[in-house]
């Protein structure tokens, strides 16, 4: 075990996945002697070379297909967007064309793309820059969604994506790009994306459900309202959104009877109602109290220390777990 | 001429399948047994017969997707039955009748899928072309078509300036046919001619006629030579399109169609069969055999895959179509 922050973390996967299957290609802008916008490229251009390393042109729109191009043709290509806002450039290279690859083939061809979406606030960049990606393609079948948000989650889940067959959105949160973890010092076997739920915390009395930023705002809120009212509360990472945990999500609210979820992108069709609908849907009955969720408001994010207005605080996501209680 | 009388009279085979196939699809439709919009190639056949002599004479292996209206060359890649098959939504088809012609996608068969929206496959035949070339590929580039609609996108040009850049092995193919949907070419572009905003990427962009499928065939030959040798390239052919957008759109409302009482002049079929009478290659006897065959090639393909069922529920619905392994097991 040794302590890493999550961009270290991901540098790493991508080394190990490029050492491992020379097919493993990275394209995107700035990814070459600068190591990308977030540094999260670092070293891969000396490494492995121009062969390996594409750097591109301001082209989302084409590189995207690109991508797509390189994996029909037998490669894993990892897919950077800058900021995952950006995929709206790159929609249709993910949504009509990757997604589809396998489907339009009868199953003959799969497409084993990663697209890596950097999202969340904390940047105060505003509007273009802070967006929250998941939901976009979550209603896309096709897809993949994988969300990690420790270091060692973001490192193993990471290269399960990119040795996975199909199409994957690989999100994760820029805010936490410094935050330290501990992470094993060697993989022995990649995770699979399917029951990729992570247990963090045993509790009987609360589901807590959230990734990125709302997730560690909650595990402390947590801890505040244990104490406080001696209550004990579970708390689940799903770690991958797509293909979702959901045994390991009812299982815990037929327990507790209790759920609560929180994410940063905006609660109208948020993730968070796909998550109180399949609990409605097969925990009715063990619902002591209708579910709670706190998530991004339902506002364009202003630029500057304004955007704290819309993202959830852990203040917020308090009181969202004393009324899940209540 | 770089065409021999052999692969001359085998082009005028395609030039007439190209017609027949056009033809019945119209046909099929009205009569309802195509479900969904087809768009008929009516017009524009030796834009196809061209690129398909091209392609058997090269010796270069090519990736391409299909255009709306290059039926006959997506039935080159895939075979005429399985791609019918594939038109008629039938299980015969190449992909279970489940896909449709245009999203057809058989990568060992060179059958890259096209997109809906249009305009943007070109950045996906570069990535295409950009595998080929890390594979160490020498005789094998991507074929890269679209209409005068697509051209206008913006990932096009984008997709040229990756290509450019590192130097691809790609032909860029502009099967210019005078409208989108209901838009004329001078609304669409400042340019006489589309190849030339090849010159921005600095890449060689040449016009040919269309409706000359020799002149189509050599100016493609010459391209794919260009990008097996790692210069990326443009070639535009223009045409005519005869009938609405898809099969059963009334053209009238927005084009003048009086040219359509005139078609023999710009019948490219009819064209080049008077070119190869006049050469001595064609007589009277062997166009209604050609004809016949093809007639009788198509119609007896169309009924042998109307024999097959449309896809079931549980075909369409099949998580494993859609996802490569086990995803949760659920659509």
């Amino acid at each position: 075990m040794s302590q890493m922050s999550l961009g270290r973390a991901f540098n790493l996967a991508m080394r190990e996945e490029m050492t491992r299957d020379e097919k493993v290609i990275c394209i995107g802008e700035d990814i070459g002697v600068k190591g990308g916008c977030w540094f999260t490229f670092s070293g891969l251009y000396g490494l492995f070379g121009d062969k390996r390393v594409l750097e591109m042109p301001m082209t989302e729109s084409a590189y995207t297909y690109f991508g797509v191009g390189t994996a029909l043709m037998g490669y894993r290509p990892i897919v950077e967007f800058m900021f995952a806002d950006f995929a709206t450039l790159g929609f249709e290279g993910i949504v009509d064309m990757a997604a589809k690859i396998r489907y339009n083939s009868g199953g003959k061809n799969s497409c084993p793309i990663t697209f890596v979406m950097p999202q969340g606030g904390g940047g105060k960049n505003g509007c273009h820059h802070s967006q929250s990606v998941e939901s976009w393609f979550a209603n896309v079948p096709g897809v993949k969604i994988v969300a990690p948000t420790a270091p060692a989650d973001i490192r193993a889940y990471y290269r399960a994506s990119i040795q996975d067959d199909d199409p994957v959105v690989f999100i994760f949160h820029r805010a936490l790009l410094g935050v330290q973890g501990e992470v094993p010092d060697a993989i022995e076997e990649v995770p699979a994306l399917k029951n990729a739920g992570k247990l963090v915390k045993e509790g009987k009395d609360l589901t807590i459900v959230g990734y990125h930023r709302p997730l560690l705002f909650a595990q402390a809120a947590a801890a505040e309202v244990e104490t406080e009212t001696g209550k004990s509360i579970e708390i689940i990472d799903p770690r991958v959104l797509c293909p979702f945990d959901k045994e390991l999500l009812f299982t815990s609210v037929r327990k507790t009877g209790r759920l609560f979820v929180t994410h940063e992108a905006p609660e109208r069709g948020g993730f968070s109602a796909q998550i109180v609908s399949w609990v409605a849907e097969n925990c009715q009955s063990d619902l002591k109290a209708a579910p709670v969720r706190v998530c991004g408001k339902n506002s364009i994010i202003p630029f500057g220390d304004a955007e704290d207005f819309v993202y959830p605080s852990k203040e917020e996501i308090k009181a969202g777990i004393l009324k899940a209680l209540a | 001429m770089r065409f021999s009388n052999e692969e001359l009279l085998d082009m005028y085979d395609d030039i007439v399948l190209a017609r027949v196939l056009g033809e019945k699809i119209v046909e099929y439709i009205f009569s309802g047994k195509i479900a969904g919009s087809i768009h008929p190639c009516l017009g524009q056949e030796a834009v196809s017969a061209g690129l398909i002599a091209a392609f058997k004479k090269s010796g270069i292996k090519n990736y391409g997707t299909g255009t709306h209206r290059s039926q006959t060359v997506m039935a080159y890649r895939v075979g005429l039955k399985n791609f019918i098959g594939e038109l008629l939504c039938r299980t015969g088809g190449e992909n279970g009748g489940i896909s449709g012609e245009y999203h057809l996608t058989n990568v060992e068969k060179t059958m890259i899928p096209a997109t809906g929206a249009l305009g943007g496959t070109w950045g996906l035949l570069a990535g295409v072309a950009w595998a080929l070339k890390a594979g160490g590929k020498t005789r094998e580039i991507a074929f890269a078509p679209y209409g005068d609609g697509a051209v206008s996108q913006g990932s096009t040009y984008e997709a040229m300036n990756i290509a450019a850049l590192y130097q691809l092995p790609i032909l860029f193919f502009i099967e210019n046919n005078g409208i989108a949907m209901s838009t004329p070419v001078n609304k669409q572009s400042p340019l006489e001619n589309l190849a030339d905003r090849a010159s921005a990427f600095n890449m060689q962009g040449v016009t040919v006629d269309g409706n000359d499928p020799i002149a189509v065939a050599e100016a493609v030959l010459e391209g794919m030579e260009l990008a097996a040798n790692f210069v990326p390239n443009v070639v535009e052919a223009k045409t005519v399109r005869w009938e609405g957008h898809y099969v059963g759109d009334d053209q009238s409302l927005y084009r003048d169609v009086s040219f359509r009482k005139h078609l023999d002049d710009i019948d490219p079929v009819l064209h080049f069969t008077e070119k190869l009478k006049g050469m001595g290659l064609l007589d009277e006897e062997t166009v209604v055999r050609v004809l016949a065959e093809k007639t009788a090639l198509v119609e007896s393909t169309f009924d042998e895959q109307l024999q097959f069922g449309l896809p079931t529920r549980e075909q369409a619905l099949d998580y494993n179509r859609i996802y490569s392994n086990e995803a949760g097991g659920e659509l």
